[in-house]
């Protein structure tokens, strides 16, 4: 597997092509926070030439095993400010992977205000300059790829917003029916991407074959062992499959920790109209589909195709966070508004969490009305046309706080917290606050062990044990982002140590190694490490990983309760 | 006495109970009730996995019932075995 690096500088742009070298054995997020880490100035202008932006499949992209596509875009973040690794689903990680990439890097910046569209295929890689594709939305994008290097392909691109930088901005991926409906959504890695001026990279990996495992007798025999416990689990076989991650809604609303109207209270009224079973219900009615996986190998399936109420393909099933984000935290208890913006974020390439907490900041500023659907899905078209307003909003709900004097805006390191009230579940506020990313909840979901019982139970509103549950977390996440396997599959780990077995031996046959339960902590830990220290050296210190203030004094319905791990605690995390 | 049980991530009630707007069961017991003689009485399609008492997940079904207890059921669906 080689890096392919390519300078943006020149005017015609240059292609390296390079052995991983120091960087062997990494993969995934490891593999761009080592590489952010080493070679990117901490102090460096996040949209100017000394940025890189890092795109790297995971330890087993390209190869056979199930659910192993994902994809890794680092940077440092125009957003946070800090190190970043935005992750996702779609065919993008699987093809890099099979034409023998271990990542890309784009560097430099282009000294005029072209755009680029670059392609790879197993003969090497083609960069031409397309002014004509120049703020094209995401979806009218891809229509034109297709046309011009046919369907069998994935291809990794920016909207409107990426090309206007924007701080929200996104990194689409298409998925197995080539529309652009995943997402690298946090962090602002789209403005990166905008920054070095690509538009679009277009991978072709017609005739390349699976990458080989060392051993392939054990590996086949490891994904089978694998697939059958993901198959068996609950979640993973039953509930994901069935209902996608919304199933979340009706159970974190329950148990009084479902942020409204800005994190303001903790039950929504509407919660049942936009939960993930009514969803289901009518994806099935319109002639939609609730079971979709987003890339091949993914045997949990937890996406979905949405149908407007005509029965035409709208967008593809929204996530949970996105219907919170744009639902119950505004007010909004109409599914297909929700799905509305859905499909408009998609297309001017935005992070569905940041922009939805933005319209939160902006509704308390008065802005819009609270519950008014037609006035958010204006503003964002507002961001789209790169209005003045519109690039007030597009920059994130801090930079909108700061504009319009608003005190409670939701973000920690810049970032907008997702769809889980800290006070309510305490421990995803010690990952929301310790997180290099910012406030994140992939980064250390402990929502599995504070509400959905999943490797066992820790009370959501006392501090205890939180610290712990976090930092485990986001050890183990850390290693799972870095093998480019779907971080889902962590149901299955936490209650099925025969399934956390065979997902390691999955990577050792395919590599040849001998990790243990310990290697994968150290793993985890070492990725860890490159983004603290970069976040370090970038000018970050232990008061940054705090909360608002307002998590700490506000108590938040129904359970009244504020934020509670001490400060001391949570400078504890990460104590290796 | 009355308490509403709301049923998610596709359980049912194999018994027909009152509901209400919202199509939560109005379960009206006579007489005391723990948590799990409900749960039950509920002849329930799957078993629930996550049990949410007011708000509270809890494990405890020797608890009593009391007079105006919201119950929130979910199955494994939505967490572990």
């Amino acid at each position: 597997m080689n890096i392919l690096r390519i300078n943006m500088s020149a005017e015609t742009p240059e292609v390296k092509v390079e052995p991983l070298g120091d960087y062997e054995g990494l993969g995934g997020r490891a593999l761009t926070s080592a590489i952010v880490s080493r070679e990117v100035d901490p102090l460096c202008h996040p949209l100017g030439a000394d940025n890189k932006l890092v795109i790297a499949p995971g330890l087993l992209g390209g190869t056979a095993a199930a659910m192993s596509g994902r994809i890794s875009v680092g940077c440092k973040s125009p957003l946070t400010g800090g190190i970043k690794e935005a992750n996702s689903g779609g065919q993008a990680g699987h093809a890099l992977g099979r034409l023998g990439y271990a990542a890309i890097v784009l560097e430099g910046k282009p000294k005029r205000d072209d755009v680029y569209k670059i392609y790879i295929n197993k003969d090497g890689v083609k960069i031409e300059k397309d002014n004509s594709l120049k703020m094209l939305p995401n979806y009218d994008l891809i229509e034109r790829i297709k046309k011009e290097y046919g369907e069998k392909i994935a291809c990794i691109s920016i909207g409107p917003a990426g090309e206007m930088k924007m701080s929200a901005a996104s990194v689409a991926v298409t998925d197995m029916e080539l529309r652009p409906s995943r997402h690298a959504g946090r962090g602002g890695v789209g403005a990166v991407m905008g920054a070095k001026g690509v538009k679009v990279i277009i991978l072709d990996d017609a005739v390349t074959t699976p990458r080989q495992p060392k051993n392939d007798e054990a590996f086949k025999d490891a994904n089978k062992r694998f697939v059958a416990g993901l198959q068996k689990h609950p979640v993973t076989g039953q509930g994901l499959p069935a209902y996608g991650t919304n199933i979340l809604t009706n159970i974190i609303n329950e148990v009084g920790a479902y942020p409204t109207y800005n994190f303001k209270e903790g039950r929504f009224a509407g919660a049942r109209k936009i939960s993930g079973e009514v969803q289901a219900e009518l994806e099935k009615q319109r002639g939609g589909n609730p079971t979709h996986g987003c890339h091949r190998g993914c045997v949990i399936r937890c996406s979905g195709i949405y149908h407007d109420k005509d029965g035409r393909y709208l967008t593809k099933q929204p996530e949970y966070e996105t219907v919170w984000a744009n639902g119950g935290n505004l007010g909004i208890d109409d599914i297909d508004k929700i799905a509305m913006l859905d499909f408009v974020y998609d297309n001017y390439g935005l992070d569905t969490i940041e922009m939805g907490v933005t319209l939160g900041v902006a509704m308390e500023a008065g802005l819009i009305k609270w519950g008014d659907a037609d006035a958010a899905i204006n503003l964002i078209h507002e961001v789209g046309k790169g209005t003045y307003l519109g690039r007030i909003l597009g920059n994130g709900a801090a930079f909108t706080g700061k504009a319009f004097g608003v005190e409670r805006v939701p973000v920690v390191k810049c970032q907008a917290l997702p769809a889980y009230d800290p006070r309510a579940v305490q421990g995803i506020g010690v990952t929301y606050a310790t997180s290099p990313m910012g406030a994140d909840h992939t980064a250390g979901y402990s929502i599995a062990l504070n509400v959905l019982k999943t490797g066992g139970f820790v009370d959501p509103l006392k501090p205890e044990g939180q610290v712990d549950l976090s930092r485990n977390l986001q050890i183990a996440t850390a290693f799972i982002d870095s093998t480019g396997m779907c971080l889902f599959i962590a149901f299955a780990l936490l209650d099925q140590p025969d399934t956390f077995q065979a997902f390691i031996d999955i990577v050792n046959a395919f590599y040849g190694w001998n990790m243990t339960d310990n290697d994968v902590v150290e793993y985890g830990k070492k990725v860890l490490n490159f983004e603290k220290d970069f976040n370090l050296r970038a000018g970050f210190t232990k008061q940054h990983d705090r909360l608002p203030r307002f998590f700490y004094k506000e108590p938040v319905t129904p359970h009244n309760v504020i934020f509670m791990v001490k400060d001391e605690e949570l400078d504890q995390v990460f104590n290796w | 006495m009355q308490v509403k049980v709301k049923l998610f991530g596709g359980l049912k009630s194999g018994n027909t109970f009152p509901i209400n707007q919202e199509g939560d069961i109005i379960f009206e017991p006579q007489g005391d009730i723990t948590l799990g003689q409900l749960i039950e009485s509920l002849s329930l399609n799957k078993k629930p996995f996550i049990i949410v008492l007011n708000g509270i997940i809890t494990n405890d079904l020797s608890v009593n019932l009391k007079n105006g207890d919201e119950l929130s059921l979910f199955p494994p669906i939505a967490g572990g075995f």
